[in-house]
């Protein structure tokens, strides 16, 4: 319809320029439209008497607009184009080859109807009109002959990758555009503006055709998988898995987390209506140390159009390490005996406390020599920062030091450990913590003045958040869970407290008999590490008030300060951003280096020893990455799928720094099993930047009679009159009837 | 009928919203042995309080009132003077009175019982011991003398934990170190040492520091044999009473305390 309208494609309206070809000046047609306007209102007022109200200015705007039409047609308005010369210049053509297009939909696979577009006469088409060179994509471009050397078997569809290997390849020749044929499911984390800048320099347009249904009829795919990459050993993890259906609104459906054979975790749940993204959490435990290799899983369900995108893999290191967390307690207290007894039944945690029994004793307890704690709270950042968690109990702020404030504070900030503050009686604001440079930390605000801590049984209530964490997680099974922290007993007493600050999460609400709701366990990540608060005293009625078997305080609190010390990072931290890359081989190992206040490092050495799945060890020297201070880096090639181990060494000189072992996999021809649906929107994007155009299969043939509109290659400008544009004439007649409709209603004619 | 359930359902969650509170101080005036005044913040919500364990005795002429409140309530309000003036303890001015037969016990970790050379406990309450030790609770006996006596008390100890043997604490255990250094340990009198002269009492000549121990090696129940440390909290405040004992039975007081807040 547009180009019967307009006579030429859309296209051309878009990259065309708008001129007038008449040989006097615009500023001629400018007062010939106004002289003409003005004799018209003189005509119109003295002839239209008979006309009242509005209806004269009517009248007068459509013969003007009439007569304004006409002089534009006498100046010859037309539009300027480049267009690609016939025979001298050269298209690209790319054609998507990775497995997502086996895919098959409708009794033919993507492939094949990609190859019956341009087997139907868009190859032909271009190819009398332009030089075509025919690649196939995968992980790179490999230029084909013809069609038939299309397999749809290629691992991974880069397509930056590949768009830069073609502008590459013919930087030397003419090319006018690139039409790339593709279901858009690209799998190395979309296309970056470096690639898109370039394209857009050389001024080639990127013409996509898209292929593939936008939404599959029966398929579950897995997503995210959040889940904390180190652990400690026998501590309970929560696997936070996201996944989307399409087909089965309303089914049920069983996830489950493997090691191996053995199942960690599995639950049935109901799946959200089509589309919708399906949050579910599960809750198991890390078992013993060595590095994990977990398989999270949706059970496929009957009629499933791809069953390989049911399941990912991640990576969980679990390290044989004891963290240490120091416990600094104002007052004997019950809070303090059950606290320290959950700790002693933790193999994977030390405990380290310091309580002042009177005005000028302090009993320590957990101490490795004598000499540990002798001269009271640490009082330096490297005898502080040697532990990994600290616990602050019903201690005022004013028994620290403004010194030993700042190290708190640094002890999460700068050190990376987790700091817990208790509720009690010279605690929270009870203590003058609100005043104190440590308030910032804090993940709640803390009401004004003293009084807050009330020694009266007060009711509690998890959060959905806190059910959900694996703090609060008393049962694997989320409704049991529910349950069980509905029985427990009431807390002994409880501190006031105000409002979570933004980004802090709530996992437990006090409920004291007659007062408001307020936050009773909340965290929060602070610079490098985690705070928490805990406003009671009085927890050890969970234990004291049920029975002797049942453990839920013990799990409780263990699982608390395994929250405060699972990810406190030692001196040497290895890494990599992706622990898992499908169908890549590019690993990059950093290592963030730190000495014994926790300053970053940059005056060490750093390799690292990767033992690769054939067994076979190599070794790599990291270098200082500019702009991150203590970190180091290097790029990796795996050239094999499967596991590696890494082990990094920092030195300075022949003293180690230390060391830190982690792991990474990599897998091939998972990828192509993710995002298969059409990703329309990634291609819409990329030929809107490029100054291209999205075309579906079934308007394929539009692309031939378009390509040509291009300012890349060898171009010739051409001028093309618009006055006998059918949509003129449409335009003039609709003027003059309209003005004859108007003055048959009006009685005039 | 809707009405009458109701009204029972009601009742039902209302008692057991009392029961699951924590009492606070009440006197039992006519029980007392050596009357003492209230002291005014006797009501204090505290952190610890001193729990005596009232629980019944056998035959041996104590009449209706029993053994339990033996030096009760003298005792118990001097020595958490001490325990006030020389820690850091928050704790009450007042003792409580924690009846065997109720489930309030749970709400007080430490315990004292006295006389328990007299106790006989029925297997509710041997029962309802043994959960509350195993949970946490710790249980202090004290002023029991001789082989009779030792005997009515492992009758009662001995259903409590028929697996657990009673053996004697070590001098290097920390409960003799965890406030005050307790290596040199005498046998505390009661009150007869005025006229007799003797620190012991019956045939139980040899002061014993005896306890029972959990799987983890804490001490659940710190026994006091052959010794009198309640007469000597009790009479602290009398000239006739030797400075040394009374300070003793304080500081093996205090340290089971806080023993019993730190294990």
């Amino acid at each position: 319809m547009f180009e019967f309208l307009f006579k030429y494609p859309g296209a051309l309206f878009q990259k065309g320029q708008f001129v007038l070809l008449g040989s006097w000046p615009v500023w001629v047609l400018g007062c010939a439209v106004l002289a003409a306007a003005a004799l018209l209102f003189w005509h119109v007022r003295r002839h239209g008497g008979l006309m009242g109200g509005a209806r004269p200015a009517v009248i007068w705007m459509l013969q003007t607009a009439m007569v304004a039409l006409l002089l534009l047609l006498l100046w010859r308005p037309a539009i300027s184009v480049a267009t690609l010369r016939p025979q001298q210049n050269v298209v690209a053509v790319v054609v998507d080859d990775s497995r997502s297009m086996a895919l098959e939909e409708g009794g033919a696979t993507r492939l094949a109807r990609a190859g019956e577009v341009l087997g139907g006469g868009l190859l032909d088409a271009l190819g009398k009109r332009f030089q075509v060179r025919l690649y196939r994509l995968g992980r790179e471009v490999e230029r084909i002959r013809n069609t038939e050397e299309l397999t749809g078997n290629a691992p991974a569809t880069h397509i930056a990758g590949g768009l830069a290997q073609v502008l590459g390849e013919s930087a030397t020749l003419p090319l006018g555009a690139v039409v790339l044929l593709s279901d858009g499911a690209e799998n190395s984390g979309g296309i970056g503006r470096e690639t898109v800048a370039e394209i857009r320099r050389r001024h080639i347009p990127v013409h996509t055709i898209g292929f593939g249904s936008e939404r599959p009829e029966k398929d579950i795919e897995i997503g995210e998988v959040s889940l904390p990459s180190r652990a400690l050993p026998d501590s309970r993890l929560t696997a936070e898995v996201t996944f989307r259906q399409f087909g089965y609104a309303g089914q049920k459906a069983r996830v489950a987390v493997r090691d191996g054979e053995r199942v960690l975790a599995s639950e049935e749940v109901k799946l959200a209506g089509d589309g919708a993204v399906n949050t579910h959490a599960m809750a198991f435990d890390a078992g013993a140390a060595g590095p994990k290799s977990l398989r999270v899983s949706v059970e496929p369900l009957a009629g499933e159009q791809n069953r390989e995108n049911n399941a990912v893999t991640r990576l969980v290191q679990v390290r044989e390490t004891k963290p240490r967390i120091l416990y600094i307690e104002g007052e004997p207290r019950w809070e303090f005996k059950f606290i320290r007894r959950a700790a002693e039944e933790d193999r994977g945690l030390e405990l380290v406390s310091m309580l002042r029994t009177t005005q000028n004793k302090i009993y320590r307890q957990g101490i490795g020599n004598p000499k540990e704690l002798e001269d009271g709270f640490p009082a330096t950042a490297e005898e502080l920062f040697a532990y990994q968690g600290l616990i602050i109990g019903s201690v005022e702020a004013g028994y620290f030091t403004p010194a030993q404030q700042e190290l708190i504070r640094e002890f999460a900030n700068r050190r990376g450990g987790g700091v817990l503050f208790l509720g009690g009686r010279m605690a929270l604001s009870d203590g003058g913590w609100q005043h104190s440079p440590v308030a910032e930390m804090l993940p709640l605000r803390l009401p004004d003045g003293k009084g807050t801590f009330h020694r009266v049984q007060a009711g509690f209530e998890p959060t959905a958040a806190g059910l959900a964490n694996v703090i609060c997680r008393l049962e694997e099974n989320g409704a049991r869970n529910a349950a069980r922290w509905k029985k427990m007993p009431l807390l002994a007493d409880y501190n006031e407290t105000g409002e979570a600050k933004p980004g802090a999460v709530v996992l437990i609400e006090s409920a004291p008999s007659g007062r408001r709701r307020a936050p009773l366990l909340a965290i929060e990540n602070f610079g490098r590490g985690r705070t928490a608060v805990f406003a009671t005293a009085g927890s050890w009625r969970w234990k004291m008030l049920q029975d002797h078997a049942d453990r839920s305080h013990a799990m409780f609190w263990q699982q608390l300060m395994r929250y405060l010390v699972s990810e406190s990072p030692a001196q040497v931290t290895g890494g990599t951003p992706r622990p898992v890359v499908s169908d890549e081989s590019r690993v990059e190992l950093r290592a963030d280096v730190r000495d014994k206040e926790f300053r970053a490092r940059t005056d060490v050495t750093v390799e690292a020893r990767i033992i690769g799945p054939d067994g076979v060890a190599k070794t790599t020297e990291l270098a200082p990455r500019p702009f991150e201070e203590g970190v180091y880096a290097a790029d990796w090639n795996a050239e094999a799928p499967g596991s590696y181990v890494v082990e990094m060494v920092a030195r300075r000189g022949q003293e180690e720094v230390g060391r830190d072992v982690f792991q990474f996999r990599r897998e091939d021809g998972a990828a192509e099993h993710f995002g298969t649906s059409q990703n329309r929107e990634l291609l819409e994007k990329l030929a809107e930047q490029t100054g291209g155009r999205y075309f579906t299969a079934a308007d394929a043939r539009k692309l031939v009679g378009e390509i040509s509109y291009s300012e890349a290659g060898i171009t010739t400008r051409e001028t093309m009159d618009l006055w006998n544009m059918p949509a003129v004439f449409l335009l003039a007649l609709l003027l003059r009837g309209s003005e004859w409709v108007l003055r048959r209603k009006w009685g005039m004619v | 009928m809707r009405l009458r359930y109701g009204i029972v359902a009601a009742m039902a969650v209302l008692s057991a919203a009392l029961f699951s509170f924590q009492a606070g101080f009440r006197e039992f005036q006519t029980l007392e042995d050596n009357p003492s005044v209230v002291p005014p913040d006797a009501n204090e919500k505290t952190e610890f309080a001193f729990a005596r364990l009232m629980y019944p005795s056998g035959r041996w002429g104590w009449g209706r009132r029993g053994s339990w409140p033996t030096d009760y309530p003298k005792a118990d309000r001097q020595f958490v003077q001490g325990v006030r003036r020389l820690t850091r303890i928050h704790t009450r001015s007042t003792e409580q009175v924690v009846d065997l037969d109720s489930d309030e016990i749970f709400n007080w970790p430490w315990i004292y019982a006295v006389e328990v050379g007299h106790w006989n406990l029925d297997d509710a309450k041997v029962k309802k011991l043994r959960e509350y030790l195993l949970r946490g609770g710790f249980l202090m006996c004290d002023d029991f003398h001789g082989t009779y006596e030792w005997d009515v008390f492992m009758a009662g100890m001995s259903r409590v934990f028929p697996d657990r043997p009673v053996v004697e604490i070590d001098n290097a255990d920390a409960i003799f170190h965890v406030l005050y250094d307790l290596d040199e340990r005498f046998q505390v009198p009661g009150i007869q040492y005025w006229y007799s002269r003797r620190t012991f009492e019956k045939d139980g000549v040899e002061a014993r520091w005896r306890g029972i121990y959990d799987d983890k090696g804490r001490v659940m129940v710190a026994i006091c044999f052959n010794q009198d440390l309640g007469d000597a909290w009790e009479w602290a405040d009398s000239p006739r009473y030797p400075e040394k004992y009374a300070s003793l039975a304080y500081r093996l007081g205090i340290n089971y305390i806080i023993y019993a807040m730190t294990h």
